[in-house]
Parts: structure tokens; sequence; C-alpha cells
């Protein structure tokens, strides 16, 4: 073969596999779920592995996709970014999905959804709160209203449970993404309140004693303490803070909102206020069959890393159903199939356990109920969230 | 600062650090016979705070294989009665310690006896920690558990005392982990330093050769070195674990790290060494303003860098006598 015809051959070679690897028929509809199942995350990630089981079980036993079962594609990302790159990578490439849901932290978000992104395949976060999750790109969106439209009832409401508060410590975990970007709207809400911040104090979400923070806090003399961590870390704070004296105002960010957090702080996480984009009173139709039939199966009502989990899936398979409407799921290209499913989540409008729920056309999700609660412990291992009005 | 600041860092130095030291005292002492890292001990640290909650509760919550299932639906097997937690204590560390002995069996033994690199047992030993961390996983899930409020009885959470108009305060159960952790090395000096089984076990450190052929069996105190350090380890998880709470399976292997620099800068292979590397590094870390606490960790390793660098034995280490 002569030297220039070499090139000519292999370019035509790539262009035949290339052109082999884009004519990937849908065979099956596999939805790929990249939630932290292993390390510390793990506490959180098999609350959203439930959900979305019970949403593969829920909604397949209604139908499907138009009578077509979907399947679901678990993929661990563990808690740091190099596992969620991982998992977003074999969801893509190996197990050939339509969309995904996930990762469990924006941390790990920002480092795991551009893969997808520059694969164009529609990612759904279930739990990213920081800012600037959804503007990583166009396949990118969340079901999970961010911590800057959630965290100021927090503030309002201990406000109304204490009028005379005047100063407060806010604290943050300064290794996680969604925790520092969560503790910066709860300091500009403080101070929008008129509030004086007299300390701000970080930690680590390793970190499992906090005697320096919490002398800190106690030695500012404040009326109010505001943490944003994780379960494991955020419970320990609480535990600790109360242990040593502290009788004032806590609240707990979106980390601390799942029921995990009560073996660690028992019955001194009793009145911690938290605010949350979703409770299991909310009375829509759907949220109402989706805790039935959680309680029955769980016996406890369903967590708000469960619910969204559940209400990620959810939006992917009705979006499905509409193209498969217009179009036969197994007639269409995966490629095409992908940017055609990212398209129609952005144009639903769904009615979730969230509540109703739509996208603006950053990915953004809409969403207009929430809720503020606090914990009240019925004894060491058991525990609630009471809504507040 | 303040007096009464520079005694609450102080006392928070030693509660955090007598926590660095309890973990490290079971790392130092299979590194002072062997020679060698144990990698996996900071699962064994673990094991031991599960067992103790297991014969203390019996059940397990939401998640995992054992989801549900009351182990001791009928009280202890042995008296019908709920184990007292120190008894619990007590047989949670002898079930780390029988783990750390398959551990030398499994992970350990098979490379002595091929004569491999010392490095492929640490490579070993930390596969082993992966596989029991992710068995634990398996088992009862990720959820953190927590020892009942009422373990150490009627003891008031915290101890405080005043210094002019400020408050000096600390938890008591780390107070409690403080005077444990004292007495393990008073405990261990004693075992190592005056008994016969110390003798042995300090001849095998010295020489295994020589050792075997004055009719020490060497396997046998290998392994009886194996079972302090697990034992040691899984008394110390449980203590922490009152401390914290049991939070998840990965609880003991975040502690692997911080427990060896422990041991480098006490001196590797010294008992007293692991105690007072593990307090200096506590106090290092409480002295870091609270406004920079988060950067507590590059302060320690920072530290432990300085030291090595004028002390490369650590603190209380032999330097190596060179044979020319």
């Amino acid at each position: 073969m002569s030297k220039t015809a070499l090139p000519r051959v292999l370019s035509a070679a790539l262009l035949l596999t290339l052109g082999l690897t884009q004519a990937q028929k849908v065979e099956t509809v596999s939805i790929g779920i990249a939630v932290a199942q292993t390390s510390n995350t793990a506490l959180l990630g098999q609350e959203q592995v439930i959900g979305a089981r019970f949403a593969e079980k829920y909604l397949n036993a209604r139908g499907g996709i138009n009578g077509t079962p979907f399947k679901l594609v678990f993929q661990d990302t563990g808690g740091d970014e190099a596992g969620a790159i991982n998992a977003f990578q074999n969801l893509i490439t190996k197990d050939k999905v339509v969309g995904i849901v996930g990762p469990t932290l924006s941390q790990q978000a920002f480092a795991s959804d551009p893969i997808a992104e520059r694969a164009k395949v529609p990612v759904l976060g279930p739990s990213n709160t920081a800012k600037g999750i959804p503007q990583i790109g166009n396949f990118i969106a969340r079901v999970s209203a961010p911590v800057a439209v959630v965290a100021p009832n927090a503030v309002k409401q201990a406000l109304k449970l204490d009028p005379k508060i005047k100063e407060v410590a806010v604290l943050y975990a300064q290794n996680d993404a969604f925790s520092t970007s969560e503790t910066g709207t709860f300091q500009e809400t403080v101070k929008a309140q008129g509030l004086t911040l007299a300390t701000v104090q970080k930690f680590q979400t390793t970190d499992t004693d906090f005697t320096t923070q919490v002398t800190a806090v106690l030695n500012a003399k404040v009326e109010l303490v505001i943490i944003s961590g994780l379960a494991a870390d955020g419970g320990n704070l609480v535990k600790q803070l109360r242990q040593l004296g502290y009788k004032g105002l806590i609240i707990g960010g979106n980390g601390l909102n799942t029921s995990n957090m009560f073996p660690v702080c028992q019955k001194l996480c009793d009145g911690v206020i938290i605010a949350q984009a979703y409770s299991p009173n909310q009375g829509s139709a759907a949220n109402q069959v989706f805790v039935k039939e959680y309680t029955a199966q769980y016996k406890k009502a369903p967590p708000q890393f469960a619910a969204q989990a559940y209400a990620g899936v959810q939006v992917m398979v009705e979006a499905l159903k509409v193209i498969d409407r217009k179009k036969k799921l197994n007639t269409w290209d995966l490629d095409d199939l992908r940017v055609e499913l990212n398209k129609q989540i952005l144009l639903g409008k769904y009615n979730t356990p969230l509540g109703p729920i739509a996208f603006d056309k950053e990915g953004e999700v809409i969403q207009k109920e929430f809720y503020v609660a606090q914990i009240r412990m019925k004894d060491a291992k058991t525990g609630s969230f009471v809504y507040l009005k | 600062m303040e007096f009464s600041q520079l005694v609450q860092n102080l006392l928070n130095g030693l509660a955090i650090g007598s926590v660095y030291a309890i973990f490290a005292l079971g790392y130092t002492l299979v590194f002072s016979i062997l020679g060698i890292i144990n990698f996996a001990h900071g699962a064994v640290f673990t094991l031991g705070a599960y067992f103790t909650y297991t014969l203390v509760v019996g059940e397990f919550g939401n998640n995992g294989l054992l989801k549900g299932v009351n182990l001791f639906p009928n009280g202890s097997p042995l008296s019908g009665e709920p184990l007292t937690f120190a008894l619990a204590t007590l047989l949670g560390a002898v079930g780390a310690g029988l783990v750390a002995v398959l551990i030398e069996r499994l992970a350990f033994r098979p490379m002595r006896s091929r004569g491999a690199d010392p490095l492929l047992a640490l490579v070993s030993s930390l596969g082993v920690a992966l596989v029991i961390v992710n068995l634990i996983q398996l088992l009862v899930g990720a959820e953190i558990y927590n020892f009942p409020a009422d373990a150490y009885g009627d003891t008031p959470p915290a101890l405080s005392f005043t210094m002019g108009d400020k408050v000096v305060i600390i938890r008591t159960v780390q107070v409690i982990i403080f005077a444990v952790s004292l007495v393990m090395l008073a405990v261990l000096g004693y075992v190592i330093g005056r008994t016969k089984i110390g003798k042995a076990l300090r001849a095998v450190a010295e020489n295994p050769g020589t050792a075997s052929l004055l009719g020490i069996s060497v396997d046998r105190f290998i392994v009886i070195t194996f079972f302090l350090s697990g034992f040691v380890g899984g008394l110390a998880g449980t203590l922490v674990g009152t401390a914290f709470g049991v939070a998840g399976p990965y609880f003991g292997v975040t502690y692997g790290l911080k427990g060896l620099a422990v041991i480098v800068l006490g001196g590797l292979g010294s008992i007293p060494g692991a105690v007072l590397g593990g307090l200096v590094i506590g106090l290092a870390e409480a002295f870091v303003p609270a406004d920079y606490s988060a950067y507590k960790d590059a302060v320690a390793f920072a530290l432990l860098f300085a030291i090595l660098l004028v002390r490369p034995q650590g603190l209380l280490g032999r330097s190596a006598i060179q044979k020319v």
C-alpha cells in the first residue's frame, strides 16, 4: 500500500466505525442511576436508590412507557468526583442509557456532568442544590430546588419562633461544594434580616470532633446556629453543641434533611429547624399515592432524597412516553433519542411527589411549594419532621 | 490569647489527641513486632464498635441484609438479660481481636512465608480493609448507629468550670477516652516490658530467626500480637463510637491516615510514642484558630514534617544503628 493511501484507508475505517456506533438502535430503554452506594455519602445515596427502585417498580406496574417496561441501571459513584466520573462514563458508553439521574453531591456534579454534556446525554440532578448546576450545560437539569430558594425560609421561621434573635453563628463544611454554596445563601439571609453574623466556623465533612468550633460558638454567645453540612458531621455537630451547653435554636441545611441524622444526635436532634423541598404532607394526588405505597413497603414516611430520586425517574419516564407516542422508541437511534429526551424533559410539566414541577430553559426546576420542618424526637431512635406553618 | 482560652484549647487538644492515641496504639503494636503497617487496623477499629453495638442493641435499621433482624430477641444468649455496656465492650474488643488474627492468617502470613516484600503485605492489608468495610455496608447499610445515651450510666454529658467570666468545658466521654488510653498504655507497657509474653514478643521483634532457634514459636507470638492489636483497636472503636456515633462503615478508615502520622511522629514501633504523638497532633490541631479549623489537618501534617526534619526517628523512636 502506498504511503498516501494508508491515511485514507485508516480514515475510511474510522468513519465506518463511527458510522456503526452512531447507528445504534434502542432495544431496551435504560435509565442510568448514578448515586453514592458506598462511602460516607451512601447515607444519602441509599435513600436515593430506594426512591429510584420504587419508581421503577411502581411506574412499570402501571404500564412503563406506553406498555413497554423500562430498566434502571445503577452505577455507584462513591462519595468523590472520580467515582462520579467513572459511573457516568460507564452508564454512557457501556450501559447505553438514554439519560442519567445523578449524582448525589453537587461537588460530584461539577466534575461528572460535563462528561454527559460532551456526550449529549441528558442528566437530572436528584439532590444537587448548589448554585450553577443547570448552567453546566444544555443537557443538565435538576429536580432539586436550589438552596438559594429553600434556605431563607428556615431563617424566617426561626425568627418567628424567637423574635429576640440578634447574634448568629454559621458553621459549614468547607470541603463540600453544596455546603459552601448553601452557607453563602444563609449568610446573605442573616444579613438581609438585620441580624449580626457573630462567627463563621468551618469544618470538614469527615470531621467527628467539633470541640473547637463549639467552644468558639459558645464564647460568641449567639442565639441562633446555622449548620451546612451532611448528615453524619451535621448530626455530630448538633449533638456536641447541645452536650456542651448551647441552648438556642439550630437550623440545619439540606444535608441534614434526612432521618439518618436521628441516630447521630438522638434526643438532642429535637427542635432542629430544617427547610425542605419535600413534605410527605404535600397534598397532591401523586404524592399521596407515593407516600401510601412507600409507607406500606418501608414502614416510614419517604424522606426528601427518596422523593427527589423518584421524581427524577418519573420525569424521564413521562418525557419518554411523549416521545414514544410520536415515534416508537425502538426505532430511534440512541444518540438522537438522547437529544430528543433532553428537549422533551425541558418542555414538559410533571405532577410529582414534590408537587407540580417544570423546568426553565436552562434546566432549573420550577417548584412552588417549600416547607420548614422541626425535628421532634419520640425517643432516642425515632423522630419525625413536624411541618411548621 | 486569654488564659481560659489557653486552658480550653489544651483540653480540646488532649481530648482529640487521646482519640488519635488510642487508635494508634494497636496500629503501632503490629509495627513494633513485625515492622509492617497494618492498613486493616481502621476496619478492625470499626468492627469493634459494630460488635459492641450488636451486643448492646442487637438490631440494625433500614438497610443492608440484616435490616430489621433482631439478633438477640431474648436478651443475651448466656443470661437472657441485655448485656451491660462494659461487658459488651469487652466482648466486642475480643471479637475485633479475633478478626485481627484472621487478617494475619489471610493477608500477612502467606506473604511472610513467601518472603515477600513488606510493601506487598501493606497492600494486601489495604485490600482486606476495603473488603471488611464493604461487607459491613452490605450487612447493615451506611447508617450511623449510636450507642444508648446511658452507656456510661448517669455521668453528665459535659464537665465544666469557670475561669473569670469564661466557661471552660469538656465532654465527659472524652475524659473517659483519655483515661482509657493512658490505662491501655500502662497495661501494654507492663505486658511488653515485664511479662514472659512481652519478652518473647521483643525477641521476635529483634530477630525472628534467633527467637525461633531459642524455642519461641514465632507464628504463635505474631498471632498474639495481632490479637492484642485488634483487641485494643476494637476497644478504641467502641469508645470513639460513644463519643461521635458509629459513623458508618468508613468510620475507622478515616482515622487511618491520621493514625499513620501519629505513629511516625511518636517514633515507629514506640508504644509510648504513639500516645505522645497522638496528643501532640491533637494539641497542634486544637491551637489552630477556630476560624481556620478546617485547615487543622494541614497544620498537623506540617508539624509532622517539621519534627521529622529535626528528628527523623520521631519523638520517642530510636535511631537505626548502622553496622559497619
